[in-house]
């Protein structure tokens, strides 16, 4: 009986993917997959949802966190936030670990690729709040936490652990005697 | 009306079992050899296709991405893309340390590996191999961003 009740409700769904654009008001990044995105949903600690490991808070900070859209129940993965600079969405969304949220943002599925549920998240504000808040917070965040970098040019000119990095491996990773040659012909 | 609120029912239990996390996925046990790659650079085409944003060209950008929190993935040699959660009792897939030191490296990792709803995850137990940057494409493709390397005599 509980088999059949389940089938039915299956063949009950709506059919086909649901469209999540109506109302986004995202900005394009002009990406060959992008498709806007607005939708309501919880954010959740992915390592601990798939995995069953379950820190405090989500890890802090540590972990990548998910989107589980509430529509659908599809885990959507925020790989990046509004700030064109290299930078996540995990320190945007970890306010709200374990809430309801209604985000806003692009989604990439791009079959040749592999992408599918992929998104940039440009805003976000709890379930019910009248006001969006733009996700770009992770620069702010990381100068909080490396005053010792203070200083002119971007963040990833003078972050710490990348600059350790690149002066053990070189800027192609394979050590600096292979960066010296090519990067000599790269600026003759 | 016995269908309605069964299938409601169902919904709500379904809600209630992924709320908290509490009811996990099942995993299956996985040995992958692969490049530890930069996955929205990979899945965006913001740099350009998706064999220049990886290996040797791409490395200092993927240093970025790493410690920008954006998340790593292995590319693994049967051509799927695993986004990694864990690494040997690291759980830092957002900035961490171990992912950072790994960019760009081929590595064979043993771990569990979990799908749901069209994407891979990896959560690695061991490295067994670290191969280093094998991926040498720098010549081919230059720096990836072109402003990766800064230009010494400015």
């Amino acid at each position: 009986m509980k088999r059949v009740i389940a089938m039915v409700c299956l063949l009950a769904a709506p059919a086909g993917a649901q469209d999540f654009s109506q109302g986004s008001e995202a900005k394009s990044w002009n990406l060959y997959a992008e498709q806007p995105a607005r939708f309501e949903a919880q954010v959740v600690d992915m390592l601990c949802l798939l995995s069953g490991d379950c820190p405090d808070n989500c890890g802090d900070g540590r972990r990548q966190l998910g989107l589980l859209r509430a529509a659908d129940n599809v885990l959507v993965y925020p790989n990046k936030n509004s700030i064109p600079a290299f930078t996540g969405a995990t320190v945007e969304l970890l306010p709200f670990c374990g809430q309801a949220v209604e985000v806003d943002g692009l989604m990439i599925d791009d079959p040749d690729l592999g992408a599918k549920n992929i998104y940039l998240v440009q805003k976000i504000r709890a379930k019910g709040d009248a006001d969006w808040i733009k996700a770009n917070r992770w620069t702010k965040e990381w100068a909080k936490a490396h005053p010792e970098a203070k200083g002119k040019g971007p963040w990833f000119r003078r972050d710490p652990r990348v600059k350790a990095e690149i002066a053990r491996e070189g800027y192609l990773g394979l050590g600096t005697e292979v960066d010296e040659p090519f990067i000599k012909e790269l600026f003759e | 009306m016995f269908l309605t609120r069964s299938c409601g029912a169902l919904g709500l239990m379904a809600g209630v079992l992924t709320a908290g996390g509490s009811f996990a996925a099942e995993g299956t046990r996985i040995q992958v050899t692969g490049e530890i790659i930069d996955t929205w650079c990979y899945y965006s085409g913001v740099m350009g296709g998706p064999d220049a944003v990886r290996g040797s060209a791409h490395h200092t950008c993927a240093l970025w991405c790493s410690a920008g929190g954006i998340p790593v993935g292995l590319l693994g040699d049967d051509g799927e893309v695993y986004m990694v959660l864990k690494i040997a009792g690291d759980d830092g897939s957002a900035s961490g340390d171990t992912q950072l030191h790994l960019a760009s490296h081929e590595i064979t990792a043993d771990g569990m590996v979990y799908e749901r709803d069209g994407i891979k995850y990896l959560v690695v137990s061991e490295v067994v191999a670290d191969n280093d940057i094998t991926n040498l494409n720098h010549d081919d493709y230059g720096p990836v961003p072109s402003f990766a390397i800064p230009n010494p005599n400015k």
